[in-house]
């Protein structure tokens, strides 16, 4: 095997720098004077470092009020968005998984397909059904909207960790009298916590990265997240690019940590969310 | 007391072993309400309303036959849409497919630091498409971006282009550049999982035949792999034919480069005219729909070992 060595080696340090360079890219220019990005030849490292593009979205005067109301409804909606979807989720995989009853493989595969419905199915249609329920400009609307679109593939991918739980365990749970709920909260909960965690991981990303459906249901900064702010302030001519670099940084900061930290979830919550 | 306690206190019914008929319904009832209302029911009415003349400004909505499908056939900017999609999900499914599948077989093999390149290799993935587009933009700037920077100093190009707005086949590979760079990374991810679910002793075989190193991936890996690069291409398709974010930043309001999704996106909320946007929505529904079958058909096989 010794002779794919430098193939191995020339592909891996493709895929870092593919995947590295142009967010390195981005912060270079983030940290740079207008004047010193507008230089040719680009340069290659943000010195002298200039700090003012982050200064002005941090400072009160100018966009923090904005940006950090952006960043706090992000963050609002993606939780909710995820907490809802997980606790229903982990509900209905539990019982396609281990009860019986009628009609379950119909249902089940019935909401399967809804995972491959593309956004153009239910944009138009939820955006007039959350207008009809006064719920645009809302956080329910955004998180009802969100935790539909999500809800499949976390099913799937906790379905796919429920079923490699072997069945022992709460077997003998039942022989000493347990009941089916006392059975998920006490034993098939800590058993998939890894599972859970996938699913939770990869729904809070899928509503961190949102913009069209947010850009549809919210029309004003009180429920905007980050990606339609930014969008906004793409459309103010006056916003120097260096400037739109630090706040794209800053808006991906949370998902680069969580990659850094439990990107091990993330890979198997992929592969349980697409296999077979 | 614990939370099951509490459960028993408050749903006596749920927890006792009597119940367990009525019990499953129960465990389904909050998805099957999300499902159906959320997303089931909305792909009903974008089928029945793709037929009516549904404008907010002026109600009510009324039947209309293919009257909606028929204006969209006839507006120059619709059918360029939907040309530029074909090339995006093209472009997007060839080039993303193909540099996963490099991808995958560099990181196969252990070595060391390979947890810490996986999760590199994820990182563009979980990204939102906006912020993409707005780190691309810098880096394909006309005037001072890095990508004519570099090309220039290699002496590739005379002089600093205009990538994106001028030319239309050009505005589309470099916009769908960006979703490539996206969405690669969840195509290698599967792939990957395909290699390493072949049986290493298939190799040992391969090589005690003599079998050398092109041979071996042309005639072993890529057949068993294939239901991983089904999948994939199935995938990268899908994401590719909803393109928006990405379009939406680099492309600015020229429509050179305009897309099925972001003229949906203007047709309905833009123009109001939301009885089109229900049709073209329903024809991309649609073609979703029609290729991932035959997709799935001429690529998914079933792979014995």
């Amino acid at each position: 095997m010794k002779r794919y060595n430098l193939g191995q080696k020339a592909i891996i340090a493709f895929v870092c720098v593919w995947s590295l360079f142009p967010i390195y890219w981005a912060l270079n220019t983030s940290l740079m004077s207008n004047e010193n990005a507008q230089s040719r030849p680009a340069h290659f490292f943000p010195f002298p470092v200039y700090l003012s593009n982050y200064k002005s979205l941090f400072s009160a005067s100018d966009l923090w009020p904005d940006f950090s109301r952006a960043l706090l409804n992000t963050v609002i909606e993606c939780v909710a968005a995820t907490v809802v979807t997980i606790i229903v989720a982990v509900l209905a995989s539990y019982a396609f998984a281990r009860l019986q009853f009628r009609f379950k493989s119909t249902i089940f595969y019935v909401v399967l397909a809804t995972l491959s419905l593309p956004i153009y199915a239910t944009l138009i249609p939820l955006y007039q059904i959350m207008n009809q329920f006064h719920l645009v400009n809302t956080y329910t609307g955004v998180v009802l909207v969100y935790t539909s679109g999500f809800l499949p593939l976390s099913m799937w991918i906790m379905y796919n960790y429920f079923i490699t739980i072997p069945r022992e365990l709460e077997e003998a749970a039942f022989v000493d009298g347990a009941t089916p709920v006392a059975v998920l909260l006490r034993i098939m909960l800590p058993l998939a916590l890894p599972g859970i965690t996938s699913a939770a991981i990869i729904t809070f990303l899928l509503a961190w990265a949102q913009f069209i459906f947010p850009l549809v249901l919210t029309s004003d900064n009180s429920t905007q997240p980050l990606t339609v702010f930014m969008t906004g302030l793409l459309g103010r001519h006056t916003v120097p690019f260096t400037l739109m670099n630090a706040t794209g940084i800053l808006s991906i900061v949370v998902p680069v940590v969580i990659v850094i930290f439990l990107n091990r979830y993330i890979i198997s919550g992929i592969l349980a969310g697409s296999i077979k | 007391m614990s939370v099951e306690s509490k459960m028993r206190k408050i749903l006596p019914g749920l927890t006792s072993r009597r119940s367990s008929v009525l019990l499953p319904y129960l465990l389904i009832a909050p998805l099957l309400l999300f499902i159906g209302g959320l997303a089931i029911y909305p792909t009903v009415l974008t089928f029945v309303k793709s037929f009516f003349i549904v404008n907010p400004i002026s109600p009510p909505q009324r039947f209309a036959g293919l009257a909606n499908y028929t204006a969209l056939f006839s507006d120059t900017e619709v059918i360029w849409s939907w040309v530029n999609t074909a090339l995006y999900v093209v472009i997007g499914v060839l080039v993303s497919t193909l540099l996963a599948l490099v991808m995958a077989i560099g990181l196969w093999k252990q070595f060391p630091g390979r947890a810490v390149v996986l999760a590199i290799l994820v990182l563009p993935w979980a990204l939102p498409g906006i912020t993409e587009g707005i780190i691309w933009a810098w880096i394909y700037d006309p005037s001072f971006g890095v990508l004519n920077s570099v090309l220039h100093s290699l002496h590739l190009i005379s002089h600093y282009h205009l990538w994106i707005s001028g030319n239309r086949l050009a505005s589309i590979f470099f916009i769908e550049l960006v979703q490539i760079w996206q969405m690669t990374p969840l195509s290698a991810i599967l792939i990957l999982a395909s290699l390493q679910s072949i049986p290493l002793d298939l190799y040992d075989a391969a090589a005690v035949d003599g079998a050398g190193r092109w041979e071996t991936l042309r005639r072993i890996t890529l057949p068993l792999i294939r239901p991983g690069i089904a999948i994939a291409v199935v995938e990268s398709f899908i994401i590719s034919l909803n393109i928006f974010d990405q379009v939406y930043v680099l492309n600015g309001s020229s429509t050179t480069a305009s897309s099925v999704m972001l003229e949906t996106y203007n047709i309905t909320f833009q123009t109001l005219n939301f009885g089109q946007g229900y049709a073209m929505s329903f024809m991309a529904v649609l073609v979703t729909m029609l290729v991932c079958l035959g997709l799935l058909k001429v690529i998914y096989r079933k792979v014995e070992f």
